[in-house]
């Protein structure tokens, strides 16, 4: 296969020189684009990409981010991103264009603390022994699947987030992403390590990417006894194809919550999985989706007990409109041993309009006997008694179809546990429900 | 002083016609109580009063103050004036009362329209009635009207016992200020208790600017809520008017007298 200026071993060496990254950097990214080279591009005979084809994608149709951004103060930033920063009361942020950091600004003294969070192109430098033990490494590995080696050897933003042992941060750490370039090829990743008894709150805010694509990576590797509360808010362009690979690593005792929030992009293909590795661990998954038009949006979970003693809950909540599509796909795993395991998978659409289609494919792989699993789909219309109701009292159609939508979501909303996270999210609802 | 009128309404579901021909007159200050049967058609009349789509008027018309209200969509009637405490309230997951209600009670009361140069395409949350005053007047009523506090942030109707769901009914037709309430069985399945909080709030309700419409199957009510008119309903039509003593004697003869003095073959008694 040829690829366009760039996708080549030739090209990852000119990218990793441009970044004057350490060796091992460097051989990261070859042993990632060999495994790129070697693994098939899937077919849509492969289970998980039966009901989400890649036709009309072509990967040498988007062009490298080459154009990064130096860093600078506020008055590089766009009136939209500055809005995105303050829309939330973050402990620190940092804003990603056009493959490179644009603006950080931190409100807390968090070196202080020991905590790092920065670009993970400085971290590459700053903390490379760290990074190391945990880039790639984990969570989610190269050859996890064809999306993930090349993003491996490609990646160009993305955060390190490190808490030490029981450090607490008590706002969110903010992590902005614009892809203002038309027709660009992004490999956002975000790595979030929480020591031993450690507790943060990380939000990643994606935009832009008009005609291109995005093939993000998101590790989270818990230790015991952390508190992690991760939102990722998915708002691309609708002529975006995004693809996403995320996986939590979770030790003893650690707590998740996880909230994906899958709003823009033309097609996105996420594959979202909790691996509960140590006993007690604590995880919940929640997404909301909100396709409309075309928009074709694909959920692939995980939920891998092999440890006894840990619950899991997954609840994604989504609604149609036009001719949009969804996708959700979940498989329940417990391993030999997971004994006293709880691990619950809900899936719940509300189709707005007869042309909008959702498929619902929840599973379960049991090899332990004392567990409690159980799964729910559920695809139900916006009831014309239920308008009527709101009609009647004095609502608008339009109003009372809103406020119907709008509840369905805060089941998910409900279960936010930060203040802030949840304004920000009841905000984004409102623009995409009232637009 | 407001009015009323319902003229020979028929109306139906497709082909099929439920109601034939009814007639009624209902002026402010008084309270009219509708009595009939199972499947005589009183939510049906209540719906196409308040303009549930799912219906359709065949002939006759609905006056509210001399002005037909046919083309109007249900909001628009809300906010005209007519409100229906419904047999079966549906719940809304999700949606907390107090939300609902400042949504509702901004819409009815005009906050809406007025801002209506500024508006952010009616995204919830803009043009509403400012939250203070919302908050202040809400609780009051929710005291005066006897529903717990902790009513308001609970989600409309989610998981309510039926009488919880019949008080809310009453908070909100409190908070919205109709001119014409029509109650559809607001009093059935209700324990005593219950019965007595729902008619305290009808009777405080019932003021000289507000007309009532008092549906129901059973005499019961009418010892707490004292009607000024009693009208039987059978086979989709009234067959008989006239003062308390009209429900005083269904009381004494029952639903199976109606049935042989106005035989209607196609209406089942359930
Ligand atoms: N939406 C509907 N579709 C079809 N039939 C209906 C509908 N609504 C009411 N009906 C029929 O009309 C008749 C009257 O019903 P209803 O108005 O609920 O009576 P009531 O409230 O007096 O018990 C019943 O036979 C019922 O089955
Ligand atoms: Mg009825």
């Amino acid at each position: 296969m040829e690829y366009a200026i760039g996708l080549s071993e030739e090209g990852v060496r000119a990218l990793s020189a441009a970044r004057n990254e350490p060796e091992w950097m460097l051989e990261f990214r070859l042993e990632a684009w060999r495994i790129f080279e070697a693994m098939p591009w899937p077919k849509p005979t492969d289970e998980a990409w039966r009901r989400t084809r890649l036709t009309g994608f072509k990967l040498e149709d988007y062009q490298l981010n080459n154009a990064a951004p130096t860093e600078g103060d506020r008055t590089g930033v766009s009136k939209l991103l500055g809005q995105e920063l303050d829309e939330m009361e973050s402990a620190a942020s940092l804003i990603f264009q056009d493959g490179g950091l644009l603006y950080r600004d931190s409100s807390e003294d968090l070196a202080g603390k020991g905590v790092i969070f920065t670009d993970l192109q400085s971290a590459v430098t700053e903390h490379g022994e760290l990074l190391r033990r945990y880039f790639m490494t984990q969570a989610v590995k190269p050859d996890h699947n064809k999306f993930t080696a090349l993003h491996a050897a490609m990646w160009d933003t993305g955060a390190f987030v490190y808490v030490p042992r029981n450090t607490k941060v008590d706002l969110p750490l903010q992590i902005i992403l614009n892809q203002a370039t038309e027709g660009a090829a992004g490999y956002h990743h975000t790595l979030v390590v929480t020591e031993e008894g450690a507790e943060v709150t990380v939000v990643d805010d994606l935009l832009g990417g008009k005609d291109g694509m995005q093939s993000a990576v998101v590790e989270l590797c818990q230790g015991e006894n952390s508190i992690l509360r991760y939102m990722n808010l998915q708002d691309f362009d609708h002529s975006t194809w995004n693809f996403l690979t995320g996986r939590a690593a979770m030790q003893r005792n650690a707590d998740l919550r996880w909230i994906q929030v899958s709003w823009g992009s033309k097609v996105t293909k996420a594959f979202l999985d909790i691996d509960l590795l140590g006993e007690g661990g604590h995880a919940e998954l929640l997404g909301i989706y909100f396709p409309t038009g075309r928009q074709h949006i694909d959920h692939q979970t995980l939920q891998l007990h092999r440890a006894p003693r840990c619950f899991s809950d997954l609840l994604f909540n989504g609604a149609l409109k036009d001719k949009a599509r969804n996708v959700y796909m979940g498989i329940i795993k417990v391993f030999p041993g997971a004994q006293q395991t709880d691990a619950f998978q809900r899936n719940g659409n509300l189709i707005l309009d007869g042309t909008a289609r959702a498929d619902s494919i929840p599973g379960l792989e049991i090899e332990a006997d004392d567990v409690r699993c159980t799964h729910a789909a559920t695809a139900a219309q916006v009831e014309d008694e239920y308008v009527f109701y709101l009609m009647a009292r004095g609502l608008s159609r339009p109003q009372a179809e809103r406020m119907i939508v709008q509840g369905f979501f805060q089941a998910v909303l409900d279960r936010v546990p930060v203040e802030s996270v949840v304004e920000k999210l009841e905000r984004v609802i409102e623009r995409k429900i009232g637009g | 002083m407001s009015i009323l009128e319902i003229r020979n309404l028929h109306a139906g579901v497709e082909d099929t016609e439920i109601l034939k021909g009814v007639d009624l007159t209902l002026r402010s200050g008084e309270i009219h109580a509708l009595m009939g049967p199972n499947g005589s058609g009183k939510s049906t009349l209540g719906y196409v009063i308040a303009g549930h789509p799912h219906y359709d008027v065949y002939e006759g018309d609905i006056l509210l103050d001399g002005e037909s209200i046919l083309d109007m969509e249900a909001d628009e009637r809300t906010k005209a004036g007519i409100f229906l405490a419904f047999q079966y309230p549906v719940a809304v997951p999700g949606v907390s009362v107090a939300n609902f209600l400042r949504t509702a009670v901004s819409n009815v009361r005009g906050y809406t329209d007025q801002e209506n140069g500024s508006q952010r395409s009616g995204v919830i949350g803009s043009n509403l009635m400012p939250m203070r005053d919302f908050r202040r007047e809400l609780n009051a009523k929710m005291k005066e009207f006897n529903v717990d506090p902790s009513f308001a942030r609970r989600y409309l109707n989610d998981g309510f016992s039926g009488g919880e769901k019949k008080r809310t009914e009453v908070l909100q037709m409190a908070m919205l200020e109709p001119k014409f309430a029509i109650l559809d069985e607001s009093d059935s399945g209700l324990d005593i208790d219950a019965l007595r909080v729902v008619s305290d709030g009808i009777n405080k309700l019932a003021t000289e600017d507000r007309g009532f419409l008092l549906v129901t199957h059973y005499q019961r009510i009418l010892n707490y809520v004292t009607p000024d008119y009693v009208s039987i309903f059978y086979g989709g039509r009234i067959v008989q008017t006239g003062g308390p003593e009209v429900a005083a004697m269904l009381e004494e003869k029952g639903y199976g007298w109606v049935e042989s003095e106005f035989e209607v073959v196609e209406v089942v008694e359930a």
